[in-house]
């Protein structure tokens, strides 16, 4: 059983990790060339507009005083305005409407990772040195091998232009239009922002059908990693667990051998994988970046992208910042799920 | 009313607290001499309040790199260490090498940043950095 001052510890572990994310996000972008104010006032403004806005945004206050507002700012989750992408839109607003479809998109590349990944692994390890296990181990030395840059046009060229089984781009169908809220109870509630969650909500199994068509090649591209990656650690921790003394013991009590892999292997095995399946998640969305990018989805990664681009210093932090988060968040659950593998951990 | 003994023995807290401390201070002490350089060196090619911003930016970055590997180092040091024993690496990396490691940049950029501070107030309050200068 998880104790709960482990699960405390590891949730004030997250103040200096997200503080050091936020400074080291305020120091790069105060190195970065441009100025702000220019920005904003755009190229054609006179001085005394630049100098105004300057005033307005608190730029000529010594840089301490600047940091500091920007803590408490983002410790309120408040990370101002969007400069250009959005303009004066608040980032926060931003980034609720961007942010699940990134979610979507790595917790479904995730899950292909686990679900196929895992069995491999285990197989291959069950299996050791037989065809199954070298194309195992091939295929996976590929999928961490190959960038996602180049993996997902070649999955758009093969399975989208070539064979024309999947759309290149876009989240849903264009014919299908969503509202915006949907019913529970009586009570008008936002839909979630992830379409595939949203067309189950709203009953609309055609729209589900059309969403989950558009979101697998994406979800693919950032599963092949995932699931290399695991097949091989799965291996690797499978091998080793089979060779311990308890699961010799096992087999000389006259236990099957599937049997002991699974009842006695499987759950000591999983405890380095799923370690790796929480700092993997970070890859995850990193890779998330570049997929959306590919596939034309307009998340949280192209987000982040275009604001770098357009210099637009809130959006940026902000974006930085969830990013941060939602990583910290995920290895928390790891950990929490690491304590209950090997309750040891938390001793 | 209960009373809740107290289990921890001073002497042996301040045995552990000294070395942290030490390496902290001293570390915060060669980031502070960093700082008060970096903000004087600056203020040579560019007016005080660019150059204060650029040498605490600086600061801050080191003290960001430094604070996020530490808690990284916390949170996830023993599973890579794990990781890189089940794949068998051969790396030297630990993670109290790396804890240390990462307290002392930290210690460095928090030091830099406060000497950045001090450092362009009293040049602020000298007035002109020519004057600075001239008394040099």
């Amino acid at each position: 059983m998880t104790s709960k001052r482990f699960v405390i510890k590891r949730l004030l572990l997250l103040v200096p990790v997200l503080f050091g994310v936020a400074t080291l996000v305020f120091a790069i972008l105060h190195l970065a060339p441009g100025d702000p104010a220019r920005i904003i006032a755009g190229q054609r403004a006179s001085q005394a507009q630049v100098a105004a806005v300057r005033r307005e945004l608190g730029l000529n206050d010594p840089i301490w005083i600047q940091y500091a507002r920007f803590l408490l700012d983002a410790a309120q989750f408040d990370f101002g305005r969007s400069y250009q992408i959005a303009r004066g839109t608040p980032v926060r607003e931003v980034l609720v409407d961007r942010l699940p479809v990134t979610i979507e998109l790595a917790l479904y590349g995730q899950f292909i990772g686990i679900v196929l990944g895992i069995p491999l692994g285990v197989l291959s390890a069950v299996k050791q040195d037989s065809l199954t296990d070298h194309l195992t181990r091939i295929g996976a030395l590929s999928g961490i091998s190959i960038p996602i840059f180049w993996s997902g046009p070649l999955l758009i060229l093969l399975f989208a232009t070539y064979l024309g089984w999947f759309p290149t781009s876009g989240r849903i169908g264009s014919t299908i239009f969503l509202p915006e809220t949907w019913t529970l109870f009586g009570t008008e509630l936002p839909l979630t922002g992830m379409v595939t969650v949203d067309t189950l909500l709203l009953g609309r199994f055609d729209a589900f059908v059309s969403a989950a068509h558009h979101l697998f090649l994406p979800a693919a591209v950032i599963g092949i990693y995932s699931m290399a990656l695991l097949s091989r650690m799965m291996r690797s921790s499978m091998l080793e667990v089979v060779r311990q003394d308890y699961m010799r013991t096992a087999r000389a009590k006259g236990q099957g051998a599937k049997i002991t892999v699974m009842k006695h292997g499987f759950k000591n095995a999983l405890i380095p994988v799923v370690t790796v399946i929480g700092i993997q998640f970070g890859t995850l969305l990193g890779g998330a970046v570049l997929t959306e990018t590919v596939f034309g989805i307009g998340g949280i990664g192209t987000l982040l992208v275009s604001a770098i681009g357009a210099t637009d210093y809130p959006l940026v932090q902000g974006t930085v910042l969830v990013f941060a988060l939602l990583f910290t968040l995920v290895n928390l659950g790891v950990d929490v799920t690491y304590s209950y593998l090997d309750p040891r951990i938390d001793q | 009313m209960a009373t809740v003994a107290l289990a921890v023995d001073p002497d042996r807290l301040a045995a552990r607290a000294r070395p942290r401390v030490r390496l902290v201070l001293g570390a915060a002490l060669v980031g502070a001499a960093f700082g008060a350089l970096a903000t004087f060196g600056f203020a040579l090619s560019s007016p005080l309040p660019a150059a204060s911003a650029r040498a605490f930016a600086l600061g801050a970055l080191a003290f960001g790199f430094g604070l996020l590997g530490w808690s990284g180092s916390v949170v996830l040091g023993r599973s890579v260490e794990r990781v890189q024993r089940t794949l068998d690496t051969g790396t030297d990396w630990t993670e109290a090498d790396s804890r240390r490691a990462m307290a002392r940049i930290a210690a460095a950029g928090a030091g830099a940043m406060l000497a950045v501070a001090v450092t362009t107030t009293v040049l602020g309050a000298l007035g002109t950095l020519d004057a600075v200068i001239a008394l040099a």
